[in-house]
Order: C-alpha cells, then sequence, then structure tokens
C-alpha cells in the first residue's frame, strides 16, 4: 500500500478533534440559552414559593376547620 | 381425529425410509447419524478412549484438527502451552478484581469467560458454546454496549455540567488521547515491521483513550473484532488503573497556586433545563452527527426517563436491574475473546501499551485545556478538573477531588469535576461517531 498512514491518521485527528470541539460548543451555546429562556419564562424559584405559600393558606384553612369541628364537638 | 392418525402415518412412513436410505447409502449415512450406534470395546481400549478425551491429554498432545472459535486452525502452542498460560493470567486477574478492587464487576465475568473459553475441547467459545451464543446475541450486534449505556444515562446527573457549561470543553480537550493515539498507533505500523495495524485497528485501539467501556467496545466490535479481548481488558485495567495514572500527570502538569484554586459554587440547576438537555443533545447529535446516535440516543433515553420523574420504575430497573443483567453478559461475551489464539499474540502488548499512551495523553490534555482557559478572562477553573475531561465515571471525578483534597483539605472538586467528567461522556461517543462515519 502506497498511502502513508500516518499523514491519514492526522487528518483523522483534524477532523475528530474537530467534530468534537464543534459539538461541545455548540452544545455550550445551547445551554446558556436554554438556561436563560428556561429562567426567563420559567422562574422556578418563584412558582416553587408561590406553591408554597398556596399549600400553607390551605393548610391554614384545613386547620381552622379541624379546631372549628372539634371545639363544636366539645360544645356540643 | 382422522388428521391425527394420517399424521403419525406420514411421520412413520418418513422416519423410516430416512433410515432405509441411511443404510443403503454411506453418504448419507454420514449426514443422518445423529445417533451414533454404540460399538462393543474391550475394557483397555475403552480406558484408552477415555484418557484421550481427558484435558490433561488434550493441552499435552493437541488434537491438529481443532479450530478456533472463527474455524481457523490454530498453531500448536496456542492449543497447549498457550491455554494454560491464559489460564494463569485470568487467575491474576482473579486477584486484580478481588484483592486490589480493579473494577470487580466487569472485570471477575471478563476473566471468568476467558477461564472458561480456553478450555480444551469442549469450545465453550465456539459458535455452539455457551459464552459464542452470549457473544453473538449481544455483543457481535453490539446491543450490550448500547443497553449499557442506557443504566449509565439513568444514573447521570448533568446538573453540574449545565450549572457550568464551559468545562464541557475540558471533556472534549481529553477526547485529544483518542486521536492522538491513533496517529501513534499508525506510525507504529508504518516504521516498525513487528506490528501491522490498518486504520480501523488503530481507531479501534485508540479509543481506549477515550476511557469508556462501553464505547470502546462498541467501536472494537464495529472496527476491528479480532482485537476486542485485548481492547475490552486493556480499556477496563486502565479505567480500574485512574486513581493510580492520573494523579501523577496532574501534578506535574500543575503548580502549587492552580491546585487551590477555589471555584465558585455552582448555581441551582432547575428541573425543566434538566429534562430539556437530554433532547437538545440528541437533537444535535442527529444534526451533526447521526453515526454517534445509537450511543448518544440510549445514554439520552436513559437521562430522559430518570428526569421526567414519572416513570421511576423503569429508570430504577435501568441504573439496576438491567444494567446488572448486561454487565454479567457483556463481561462473559469479552472473556469469550481471551481465547489464548486471540490474546497471545504481539499486538496485545501493543495494544496495553498504547492505551496506556492514550489514557495519559487525554489526561494531560485536559489538564493543559483547563489551564488554556484560565488565561482567558472569567470565573478562574482549577486545572485538576482537567482530568476528569476522560469519560471514566465517577472515578475520574473523585481523583480530581482527592489530590484538590491533599493541597487544600476545604476545597471541594468532586461536583465541579463532574462537569466534564459527563462533558467526556459525550465527547467520548461522538469521537466514537466520527471514527465510524470515515469508515462507511
Amino acid at each position: 500500500m502506497d498511502t502513508n498512514l500516518v499523514i491519514e491518521g492526522f487528518k483523522f485527528m483534524v477532523l475528530g478533534m474537530g467534530t468534537v470541539f464543534a459539538f461541545l460548543i455548540i452544545l455550550i451555546g445551547l445551554m446558556n440559552v436554554m438556561s436563560m429562556v428556561i429562567h426567563k419564562l420559567f422562574p422556578e424559584p418563584q412558582a416553587s414559593g408561590e406553591s408554597h405559600t398556596q399549600q400553607g393558606s390551605k393548610n391554614n384553612k384545613v386547620i381552622a376547620a379541624i379546631t372549628a369541628a372539634i371545639s363544636h364537638h366539645r360544645q356540643g | 381425529m382422522k388428521s391425527v392418525v394420517f399424521k403419525f402415518l406420514t411421520l412413520l412412513v418418513f422416519l423410516t425410509s430416512a433410515t432405509l436410505f441411511a443404510s443403503a447409502d454411506v453418504e448419507h449415512a454420514s449426514v443422518a447419524n445423529a445417533e451414533k450406534a454404540y460399538e462393543v470395546k474391550p475394557f483397555s481400549e475403552m480406558f484408552g478412549g477415555f484418557l484421550e478425551s481427558t484435558g490433561i491429554n488434550a493441552l499435552i498432545n493437541p488434537d491438529p484438527n481443532e479450530l478456533n472459535s472463527h474455524d481457523e486452525p490454530m498453531s500448536d502452542f496456542h492449543k497447549s502451552w498457550g491455554r494454560i498460560i491464559m489460564i494463569l493470567i485470568t487467575f491474576l486477574l482473579f486477584w486484580l478484581a478481588i484483592r486490589k478492587g480493579f473494577e470487580p464487576l466487569l472485570l471477575l465475568p471478563i476473566a471468568f469467560g476467558g477461564l472458561l473459553a480456553n478450555i480444551p475441547i469442549a469450545g465453550i467459545a465456539g459458535h455452539d458454546g455457551f459464552l459464542g451464543i452470549i457473544y453473538e446475541m449481544g455483543l457481535a450486534n453490539q446491543l450490550f454496549p448500547i443497553l449499557i449505556f442506557m443504566g449509565v444515562g439513568a444514573m447521570t446527573d448533568f446538573g453540574p455540567l449545565l450549572s457550568n457549561p464551559k468545562t464541557a470543553l475540558l471533556g472534549g480537550a481529553a477526547q485529544f488521547g483518542i486521536f492522538g493515539t491513533l496517529v501513534g498507533a499508525v506510525a507504529l505500523s508504518e516504521y516498525t515491521t513487528i506490528f501491522d495495524f490498518s486504520l480501523q485497528q488503530a481507531s479501534a485501539i485508540s479509543i481506549i483513550g477515550g476511557a469508556d467501556g462501553p464505547t470502546s467496545i462498541f467501536i472494537a466490535t464495529a472496527l476491528a473484532p479480532e482485537l476486542l479481548g485485548a481492547i475490552a481488558v486493556a480499556s477496563y485495567s486502565y479505567m480500574a488503573m485512574v486513581p493510580i495514572i492520573q494523579p501523577p500527570i496532574m501534578k506535574a502538569l500543575t503548580n502549587d497556586a492552580e491546585r487551590k484554586i477555589k471555584m465558585t459554587t455552582l448555581r441551582h440547576v432547575s428541573r425543566l433545563e434538566k429534562l430539556v438537555f437530554p433532547i437538545m443533545v440528541l437533537v444535535l447529535a442527529i444534526l451533526v452527527l447521526p453515526e454517534s446516535t445509537p450511543l448518544i440516543g440510549a445514554f439520552m433515553f436513559g437521562n430522559f426517563l430518570k428526569e421526567s420523574g414519572v416513570v421511576d420504575r423503569l429508570s430504577d430497573t435501568m441504573q439496576n436491574a438491567l444494567i446488572n443483567i448486561v454487565t454479567i453478559f457483556l463481561g462473559l461475551a469479552v472473556g469469550s475473546k481471551l481465547a489464548a489464539d486471540q490474546f497471545l499474540v504481539a499486538d496485545t502488548l501493543a495494544i496495553l501499551a498504547l492505551g496506556i499512551v492514550a489514557f495519559s495523553v487525554g489526561t494531560a490534555s485536559g489538564v493543559i485545556m483547563a489551564k488554556i482557559m484560565n488565561l482567558f478572562p472569567g470565573n478562574k477553573i482549577n486545572p485538576l478538573i482537567g482530568s476528569a475531561g476522560v469519560s471514566a465515571v465517577p472515578m475520574a471525578a473523585r481523583v480530581s477531588n482527592k489530590v484538590g483534597m491533599q493541597y487544600d483539605k476545604s476545597n471541594m472538586l468532586l461536583m465541579h469535576a463532574m462537569g466534564p467528567n459527563v462533558a467526556g461522556v459525550i465527547g467520548s461517543a461522538v469521537a466514537a461517531g466520527v471514527l465510524i462515519s470515515l469508515f462507511q
């Protein structure tokens, strides 16, 4: 075989490392864009806070209802 | 009822005619003699025949007609001393796995498979042997590495990578180990007369530098199945030796101040980000390099199920039951390639040597990449996490953490190192895709 394998190997290297880096660099860009978009459109901490307060108020209502029921039962 | 009787009669007629033909025609007899007639022999002959069928005899006086698992003739050395040497090597692997704790989950099944594959006469690794059947079932068609990748995906947390995306570059740089070694391997075969690796074989060997067992096996079965045993053993033993191989390289390339760099704490990553990430990677792989999608697709499938949070049963099965079952089969199937005629060749030594070079180059390029990135403005990176760019998850990240702690007890690098570590898995899958696409 006349082809110089070492030169072929270098071609592989350039193409391979190029693809790996291109892939990861695009991925880094996409990750940054994605986290920006998600933080803008679906801000998590606020959402979780809301649900907490909702749950809290729900719990409070339940507790109020139970205490009312108990006191009613004791009175009656 | 009638039809049953009819069928029975036809069968009877068929059988009788078959026997008649067999007795009449010698050629047919050799085809149809599934049941051998028992010959009456004197006891001495029986005893002699039994002695001839023992393993001792088979090892001392190898059967000249015995073929290897590829139906090719073997040399007498590979049938006698070669097998004994290989069995001793599997004992050494047992010792490494049990006593030294070198990746016992895989090394033990591989070593035991190797032991079984070197038994004379029984032909366990041949087409009809159970190891051969397992090999055909899942390794020859690359199924097992893909299933393992699913399980690994279900175990992976991309959180650290998402909170510090630029560390993905470290996982890319470490793939230089693969391509650097590829050049080394072809140079060896070009400028020496001992080794003669084709480009396919060189690529399969160099993927050891990705430090990713399933990927190595995937590539080896695709490009150079004859080297599979040596490549898998090299790959898994070097992965087990990460804590020994990496620290000296990491220390040699960094100075004291760099090793003490403290990295900024990782931000919180929302569940939605983790859920979108696997799909995003897969779409990118589809667009850029479809050849890599078997590996990346399986990996992201596992990860997506885990992050979805609604199929805990499936993700739990992938992380435990499925990956354990496949690991047993994968280990045995790889072990079947440890037969003496395939492992005891000069190429194996070259593979072991090139493998460790690939691994070291990968580690070094990760560290150097981190130092280069520190030349640019922005948050500094501790170069010790660069070595985690080789994708031995999570061992390489643990090594980064351990070395960091040696210089500053309060410097926890583990989570920072997980970023390049999982990026390394993606990077080596992409590298594997490139190599496969180049030979299409």
